[in-house]
């Protein structure tokens, strides 16, 4: 049976094993691509960011996901056929000891780290004591895995009860709720543009550039936030809905892209959490930032992590990120845009 | 952009203020990085009294324009203090009501045990942020500071009205009055960078009597204390485009145990910073301008980073000509940052000066061929 | 010039060591750039179509392709060095008449002790003494002395005769002369002085497309100037001409000592603030390949550049970064290999006509 416009679980299926490490999105953008066939104008930038545009009358609205997935980088190839690495973003060195890497051109090796001899101890390694398993001798290695050779870490999707689990699901589950909200939309009262986005983990390079030419009157981002772990007292719970950012670093929603949220968030009847850390930080901060600023607000989907390469996201969390994205998207403009308003108020304290 | 209405000026009697009255009502008003435009109304309100227009860009950033004298298209000088000052966010409401914040701005957490606070909740209501008594610490527990963590804040409230009245995300303000102290010095929260705003008002002022050749913008931006970008001085040196800009933020006044070169005597005219986000140009102008009227001042060396507005508008656009007038104060990001009134003055007084000298022809880029 | 020389350059300008050592010898830390800016000035003035300094102090220079237009809408390529330098800044002077300082840009402090400087621009010298060894403890000739501690000391009895020679505020510099001897050149801020002689000495002659040359300032405190830079220039791709770290260092393995001076230009993949544009690597590649000109990669991870901020300027701007591989930079004395710049000139000389070619 063919699935319905815009279903999670097969967005998903093509989304989280795609290939895309930062600045190499090749895989991802080409399925994104695919998967948005027709909907609108699609493009690519020097930076590869993926942009979609649904040209409309009414303002400049920016929509923006993220869509490259932790990857590593060869720095130097060894005597014993083991290459040494540098990640490209993802969440630390401990976390991706033992994950699989795929390289563009189908080569596969696994991450290992330089063991403390005679010790029974494991102490989390840093990043310089990781490397890469080849199974290749010396001449080979070199050969397969030259220096500069970039891989993404492997991501298979997996389900654990309610939830998702995949390495990739930051941000390829917002990548995914960004593109099912588009495809389950009707008409949508703004003049849309679409950023996925490229290197974000690499410090959100593509979203500081996306928004250029673009001066939108609006933004929201979507992108997964990591609440913590189990144990702790996360104020963040997942499967109680997404997150409106309110702060995180380098960002600070803007009161009027803020109560857009809320309200939209209301008449979909999905429930929202509020997410204030000062530490981690989303593609947000950037977009906000662009030229002479754009009033942004970030809807992040609550993740935990599981101490490996993966990340869980609840399912329902992801389903009602889309149903809130698709208000956003069908609510009217308030008639002032954001720089016109008098008196900008954080209402519904 | 929006023009705004000009307040009745009569309503208020804020046209005779003295900086004295202008630091302590600036002081007053609430909002850190993001929540500005709780205040800005306010800001509006006293730059209009003095301003040609009053702007505010889509960021929040407000802006008082002083049209200039000079032949069309004129260049712009921007202004630069910041509205947002350091405070904190609720960030989890726990069991028996106790509240955990986090800082917007980093406040000094060794003086927040004790110290009360406001809570910007509908209505508002009054913490204190708890310690434990001497009786119940354990040995030595003393000796440490505590960090901003392991601090909670205790509104005296049943948990389920805390629970009802404060979502995650509201804002929280220390609760300190202004104090006059000897000298006519001012000790009072958000003197950083309110003092600066108080230079605007106070800049604009003047200027409405001598006029400039150039368009003058003075600009109250927002999110100078979040992050490492400075979000209002960025964009609005984008929107803006100016040829010179010009931060007034507060610089470390003297205090016993600095080390020479490290402060700026209180009292003693504004500081001029002086490094690579200066430039030497906008600097000799200012100085000039400071000998020709004897206005009093220091020299601050400040090598790479001057910490302020300047460092994102100097690379914002083509780049700006950018400088950083200081008002010494002492006591940075506590609830006691003392500044003399006088260094307001004196800083309002140089920067009208300098705004005035400034030739119309003038422009950032030299063009050699 | 040798003719067997001058055919392997194929009509690549000649590399002029007479600025190399002209820009290594003058002082420009960051934020105070001009005697380097002056000079570069004085070596393209007449050579180029439009002159210009910003705001900030980079100098932006234009120049028109030669020969006939082509039919092609030609790229426009920004191909940028910086003039700044790490040093120090004086901050306050003592009642003694010695001096504070604070440094400008990344130096690691244990090389200062016993160092000779250059202070402030009127010929003043100062050095950075410390207790003899007899004098202290066994337990403190072992610390490192953080640069807040330590003083120059320029031969003034009181505040007052120093303030005679110089400044608060007066720009402190490595007192190093550029010194040539067999293949090697030694001098101080070869990082990024060797780029900045690479680009005088590439717009001596009229480029294959259309260039905008830019030496950039305050690289060293954060890539600043090229933020400001690649905004007026809006170039279609960039290419950074850079001084870059030599990973030669005795006791390490083979796999470990790259880039190597002496080992030909020295490419980047990626640094902490680039992800260098794929197309533009194997373009650099090729034209290596094809001019017979041998390249080494810079260790991916390490560093950053202007290019970072170029690439991420406007609506984005594909970048890369060629380097001369130097041992010893952000210290008083670097060597390099002179026929490193020659090899870098040639293959971005090269790369200008592959540009011309094809591109996009």
């Amino acid at each position: 049976m063919k699935p319905r416009a815009g279903s999670l679980d097969s967005l998903l299926k093509a989304l989280v094993p795609a290939y895309g490490p930062p600045g190499r999105e090749t895989g991802v953008r080409a399925a994104l691509r695919s998967m948005l066939r027709g909907v609108g104008r699609t493009r690519e930038d020097a930076l590869g960011n993926l942009h979609l545009h649904l040209p409309g009358s009414g303002p400049r609205l920016l929509l923006v996901a993220a869509m490259d997935a932790p990857g590593v980088i060869v720095t130097r190839v060894e005597s014993g056929g083991t290459a040494r690495i540098d990640l490209l973003g993802g969440r630390g060195a401990a976390e991706a000891v033992g994950a699989t890497v795929i390289f563009g051109d189908g080569e596969r090796a696994l991450i290992a780290y330089d063991r403390p001899a005679n010790s029974k101890e494991s102490s989390a390694p840093d990043a310089s004591a990781l490397y890469l398993v080849t199974g290749y001798d010396k001449a080979a290695a070199a050969k397969r895995f030259p220096v500069g050779s970039v891989g993404m870490l492997e991501a298979r999707l997996g389900r654990l009860g309610d939830q998702w689990h995949a390495s990739s699901l930051d941000n390829r589950a917002g990548a995914a709720a960004v593109a099912a909200a588009i495809l389950r939309s009707g008409r949508i009262p703004y003049d849309l543009h679409v950023i996925f986005t490229a290197q974000s983990e690499l410090g959100s390079r593509g979203a500081m550039i996306g928004a250029f030419g673009v001066e939108p009157e609006l933004a929201v981002v979507v992108e997964l936030a990591h609440v913590g772990e189990a144990k702790d007292q996360s104020p963040v719970t997942l499967g109680e809905g997404p997150c409106i950012g309110l702060k995180e670093h380098g960002y600070i929603a803007h009161p009027q892209a803020l109560e857009m949220a809320r309200k939209a968030a209301k008449a979909a009847r999905v429930p929202i959490q509020y997410l204030v850390r000062e530490e981690g930080s989303t593609d947000a901060g950037a977009v906000r930032r662009a030229g002479p600023g754009v009033p942004t607000v970030l809807i992040a989907i609550p993740a935990r992590k599981t101490g490996g390469p993966d990340s869980l996201v609840h399912a329902r969390d992801l389903e009602r990120t889309v149903d809130l994205v698709v208000r956003l998207l069908a609510t009217p403009p308030e008639k002032k845009p954001a720089a016109r308003t008098r008196t900008p108020r954080r209402g519904g304290r | 952009m929006p023009r705004l209405k000009r307040p009745s000026p009569r309503r208020s009697g804020q046209l005779e203020w003295s900086t004295d009255e202008w630091l302590r009502h600036l002081t007053a008003l609430p909002g850190v990085a993001g929540y500005e435009h709780i205040s800005r109304s306010e800001i509006e309100r006293a730059f209009g009294l003095f301003a040609d227009k009053v702007e505010r860009d889509r960021m929040g950033n407000v802006l008082g324009w002083i049209h200039g004298t000079g032949p069309e298209p004129r260049p712009r000088a921007l202004l630069a203090a910041h509205l947002d000052r350091i405070g904190f966010l609720v960030s989890r409401v726990e069991a028996g009501g106790y509240l955990r914040v986090v800082s917007v701005g980093g406040f000094d957490q060794r003086t927040l045990p004790g110290k009360e606070v406001v809570v910007h909740s509908k209505p508002a209501m009054n913490a204190i942020f708890g310690t434990k008594p001497p009786h119940l610490q354990k040995k030595g527990e003393a000796e440490k500071v505590l960090p901003l963590e392991e601090l909670y804040l205790d509104t005296g409230m049943p948990e389920a009205v805390v629970r009802r009245r404060v979502p995650v995300g509201t804002l929280v303000m220390l609760r300190q009055p202004p104090v006059g102290l000897l000298k006519s010095r001012l000790a009072a929260p958000g003197m950083d960078d309110r003092s600066g705003v108080a230079v605007l008002v106070r800049t604009l002022q003047a200027l409405r009597e001598r006029r400039p050749a150039w368009d003058v913008i003075a600009v109250g931006t927002v999110e100078e204390e979040d992050g490492q970008i400075c979000v209002g001085a960025r964009t609005s040196a984008e929107g803006l485009k100016p040829e010179i800009g010009i931060a007034i933020d507060v610089s470390h006044g003297d205090m016993p145990g600095t080390r020479e070169g490290d402060t700026v005597p209180l009292g003693g005219g504004p500081s001029l910073c002086m490094g690579a986000n200066i430039h030497a140009g906008v600097f000799d102008g200012l100085r000039s301008a400071a000998r020709a009227i004897g206005l009093p001042f220091s020299v601050e060396v400040t090598p790479a980073n001057s910490g302020t507005d300047a460092m994102d508008i100097q690379i914002a656009s083509l780049g700006v000509a950018t400088a950083v007038l200081g008002i010494p104060c002492r006591y940075m990001h506590t609830g006691v940052e003392v500044v003399e009134p006088r260094d307001v003055d004196r800083c309002a007084t140089l920067l009208a000066h300098y705004l005035v000298s400034l030739e119309p022809e003038w422009r950032a880029t030299e063009v050699l061929k | 010039m040798p003719a067997a020389r001058a055919a392997k350059r194929n009509g690549a300008p000649p590399f002029e060591e007479r600025f190399l050592e002209a820009f290594s010898n003058a002082d420009g830390p960051s934020g105070w750039e001009a005697p380097v800016r002056n000079l570069v000035v004085d070596a393209v003035r007449d050579r180029v179509d439009s002159l210009e300094v910003d705001a900030m102090g980079s100098l932006v220079a234009r120049v028109a392709p030669a020969g006939a237009r082509s039919r092609r809408r030609l790229p426009h390529v920004m191909l940028c060095a910086h003039m700044d330098e790490v040093g120090f800044m004086v901050t306050a002077v003592e009642k003694d008449g010695r001096l504070r300082f604070r440094k400008v840009g990344g130096i690691d402090p244990r090389i200062l002790l016993g160092q000779v400087f250059r202070v402030g621009m009127n010929g003043a010298r100062g050095v950075v003494g410390v207790l003899p060894a007899h004098l202290l403890t066994n337990n403190d000739m072992n610390k490192v002395i953080p640069i807040e501690d330590l003083f120059l000391d320029i031969g003034a009895a009181s505040r007052e005769e120093a303030l005679q020679a110089i400044s608060i505020g007066d720009l402190v510099a490595f007192d190093t002369t550029y010194e040539a001897s067999g293949r090697v050149r030694k001098g101080k801020a070869f990082d990024d002085r060797v780029g900045c002689a690479i680009l005088a000495s590439l717009v001596q002659k009229r480029p294959p497309v259309p260039v905008t040359a830019v030496w950039t300032v305050q690289e060293e405190i954060g890539l600043r100037g090229a933020a400001a830079a690649a905004r007026r220039v809006a170039p279609d791709l960039a290419i950074i001409l850079e001084g870059t770290a030599s990973g030669e260092a005795p006791g390490a393995s083979p796999e470990e000592q790259q880039p190597r001076m002496g080992g030909g230009p020295t490419i980047t993949i990626q640094d902490r603030s680039l992800m260098a544009d794929a197309r533009l690597i194997d373009l650099l590649q090729r034209t290596a390949k094809r001019r017979k000109i041998s390249t080494q990669w810079k260790r991916p991870g390490v560093g950053g550049t202007d290019a970072g901020r170029i690439a991420t300027s406007g609506s984005g701007v594909p970048a890369a970064v060629v380097s001369v591989a130097c041992r010893y930079i952000h210290a008083p004395a670097a060597y390099l290999d002179i026929r490193d710049p020659r090899r870098v000139l040639n293959l971005v000389w090269h790369t200008l006509e592959s540009l011309r070619k094809e591109w996009p």
